[in-house]
């Protein structure tokens, strides 16, 4: 008689952001099936926007998401301007690219120390670490506290930031705030090191070691950073961004609100901090490049656990690169916050990296209203990859105590980072 | 010692913004010697959405049919229960396109695909379940959530903002962006309590806290100021839909201006 299995599941991962599960059914030559049940509802982003005023969707795409709502905005903006062909003044992209930042410091904080961390030190609840681990949570509270901060200067608020408009921004603070903001990055720094070197301690499990597809956007000015017009991937293909249909083929899958891409329609992939480093850490410069140099084996391609390492040295750069972006800017002030914009038709296609990877956003404009909206989120794109190394993991460990299964393979999922709100905001086809 | 509160926050469909401004806070630890959490997902694995709370925050629109189910289980489960933020208590942005139906708008994000859940038109949460108190904002600000839980812990009841976003921005003495740059800001209907964040940065207000109470949200006078600078109904109407789209009084309030003019 054949065995009967009861599928392994857990309903609602924990720490991430979002509402999503794993169903793991094993057979008797081991496990049959991996699925990540995204259960999140839709939300039809681009159907509703699709028809609206230009400034009014773009005020709507930042609520896709929280975790990473000025990348939502910011790249959401870009698009518009690509597509009514209007491009800001370079002192103004550097602001908005430390605005950017300001979100990948809270971001990866957040992931690292609330959302990761706890599985290593074998807590449920990042709260409850405050006994033992008073220095990390506080460390964890002050990066967050300086990204927001930046959001909340830069943005008029860290979550939804609508002080990002067409043209620039609605107002920039006064020198002496970002004079400050300098101060703070630099303060910091010590910070994002010793958060680099906590992480550099912590497992990175051999289970789901193995080859990786990696994408990434190629950083304009050959500087790492966030926005770029093409997109590389680690095989050595490099395509242009208007071309992302081509090459990161979606399909819908039926356990998910979300949808699933391939490279070449065919290879799941990877996209985030790890994806960053592997495809052009050639282009790290300051304390992370040394850093880089000195730790590339635990930096490596081939493991998804990589991810969380990759975002620690992302802290230490980023708030280098912030200090330097700031510097650029001050250099031109006073600085006008915004110029006039001459809505035309047009459509236009930004690519940037969000904390969790590449973000695409493509947008047409008609008569100053919204006539095609395409979004596809860091998450969706590596939901595919996810599972595979799900699986890998339940490959490894099926016939262990099924708690024991159901942590390692939220470790996995968590390793990722995955905004699940994000990935169902959801896409045309 | 008296008994922890216990708290829950659960997350409906939304942008999880809601929970990120509650766990943002420093104060949080203030709270911690005080307060038990029960259930929060977004932070802690030992989450349970079974069990009795003295607090239950809600984020989200009713999106799924399964929200439903949790929704009543929620309700029976708690003293009190909280809606959080536009998406709970407004619905959201999601509900823009509220009068399209669910099978359009399926149609033109999935296509022909199909997956196994159920999804449905977003909904605020109480059109479901008897909803306690609301926290407005997308998202909420910090400040909403400390004077709220601090009422709750001394056994008393925070009270609800009855007035507009307009009273705040004049006392900032900011500009009027409505009357001087002649942008459509939503500030004379919005509810306050942001402290007039986004006019204070030159950005005409989009309505996150939606619409004042209590049948004082004079979208009919909003209209025709609008009307007067050359926006069309339909323009009226979904720029004040962003956050407003189940509001009962709105269509009504907008058509009364738009048949004023015919007579």
């Amino acid at each position: 008689m054949k065995n009967l299995y009861l599928p392994i599941t857990v309903d609602h991962i924990a720490r991430v952001e979002g509402k999503g599960g794993v169903e793991i059914i094993v057979g008797d030559d081991g496990v049959k099936e991996v699925k990540l049940n995204i259960i999140e509802g839709p939300r039809f982003f681009e159907a509703i926007t699709v028809g609206k005023k230009l400034d009014e969707a773009l005020a709507v795409y930042p609520r896709i998401c929280s975790f990473c709502s000025a990348a939502h905005k910011l790249t959401a903006v870009e698009a518009a301007e690509k597509a009514i062909g209007f491009e800001v003044r370079e002192e103004i992209q550097a602001l908005r690219e430390v605005l950017y930042i300001g979100d990948m410091i809270e971001s990866h904080a957040l992931h690292l120390y609330l959302l990761v961390l706890p599985d290593y030190m074998g807590y449920s609840n990042p709260l409850k670490m405050l006994d033992k681990y008073k220095k990390e949570i506080n460390i964890a509270l002050d990066l967050k506290n300086l990204g927001s901060w930046m959001m909340d200067e830069l943005g008029a608020r860290a979550i939804h930031q609508e002080n990002v408009v067409m043209g620039g921004f609605g107002k920039l603070p006064d020198k002496t705030t970002l004079e400050k903001m300098k101060k703070r990055l630099q303060e910091a720094l010590p910070l994002a090191e010793y958060t680099f070197e906590l992480f550099s301690k912590l497992e990175q499990y051999e289970e789901v070691e193995g080859p990786i597809i990696h994408m990434a956007v190629r950083p304009r000015g050959d500087v790492y950073g966030i926005y770029g017009d093409a997109i590389s991937v680690s095989d050595g293909f490099e395509f242009p961004s208007e071309d992302y249909k081509k090459h990161m083929v979606e399909r819908v899958v039926e356990h998910s609100f979300a949808k699933h891409s391939f490279y070449n329609g065919e290879k799941p992939f990877m996209t985030g901090a790890i994806s960053r480093v592997v495809n052009h850490a050639d282009k790290l410069y300051g304390r992370a490049k040394e850093l880089y140099e000195s730790h590339k084996d635990l930096l490596r391609p081939t493991n998804p656990f990589a991810n969380n390492l990759a975002q620690a040295l992302e802290l230490v750069y980023f708030m280098e690169r912030g200090i330097d972006l700031i510097d650029e800017a001050l250099a031109k002030w006073p600085i006008r916050p915004r110029d006039e914009v001459a809505v035309k038709d047009g459509f236009g296609v930004s690519t940037t990296e969000a904390p969790r990877g590449i973000l695409v956003y493509a947008l047409e404009v008609k008569d100053g209203r919204i006539a095609y909206a395409d979004i596809i989120t860091p998450t969706a794109f590596n939901l595919a990859m996810m599972e595979v190394h799900v699986r890998m993991m339940a490959e490894k460990h099926y016939n262990d105590d099924p708690e024991r299964l159901k942590y390692l393979t939220e470790m996995v999922v968590r390793a990722y980072d995955p905004c699940i709100s994000c990935s169902v905001h959801v896409v045309r086809l | 010692m008296e008994r922890k509160v216990r708290i829950g926050f659960y997350a409906l469909t939304s942008c999880y913004g809601c929970q990120l401004q509650f766990a943002m806070m420093d104060e949080i630890l203030q709270l911690l010697p005080n307060a038990e959490i029960v259930c929060w997902y977004m932070l802690d694995r030992d989450s349970s959405e079974d069990e009795p709370v003295d607090i239950a925050f809600i984020e989200g629109s009713v999106s799924t049919e399964e929200e439903i189910e949790l929704l009543k289980k929620i309700r029976e489960n708690a003293k009190i229960v909280v809606a959080v933020g536009s998406c709970a208590v407004q619905g959201g942005v999601q509900s823009w396109e509220k009068d399209k139906s669910l099978e359009e708008l399926w149609k033109i994000v999935y296509g022909d695909g199909k997956v196994k859940f159920e999804p449905k038109k977003a909904k605020p949460v109480e059109e479901y379940i008897k909803v306690d108190y609301k926290l407005y904002g997308c998202p909420p600000e910090k400040k909403d959530f400390i004077y709220a839980i601090g009422t709750f812990l001394v056994g008393s009841w925070p009270e609800d903002v009855d007035y507009p976003v307009c009273l705040e921005c004049r006392l900032k003495g900011n500009p009027c962006i409505l009357i001087e740059k002649g942008e459509p800001c939503l500030g004379p209907i919005t509810r306050a309590g942001c402290d007039a964040r986004c006019p204070s940065y030159g950005i005409a207000c989009i309505g996150c806290r939606g619409a004042i109470g209590y049948d004082v949200a004079w979208f009919d006078s909003l209209a025709r100021t609008f009307k007067e600078k050359g926006l069309t109904k339909e323009e009226i109407l979904e720029r004040m839909k962003i956050f407003n789209a189940h509001n009962p009084k709105l269509e009504e309030m907008v058509d009364k201006v738009f048949q004023e003019v015919k007579e």
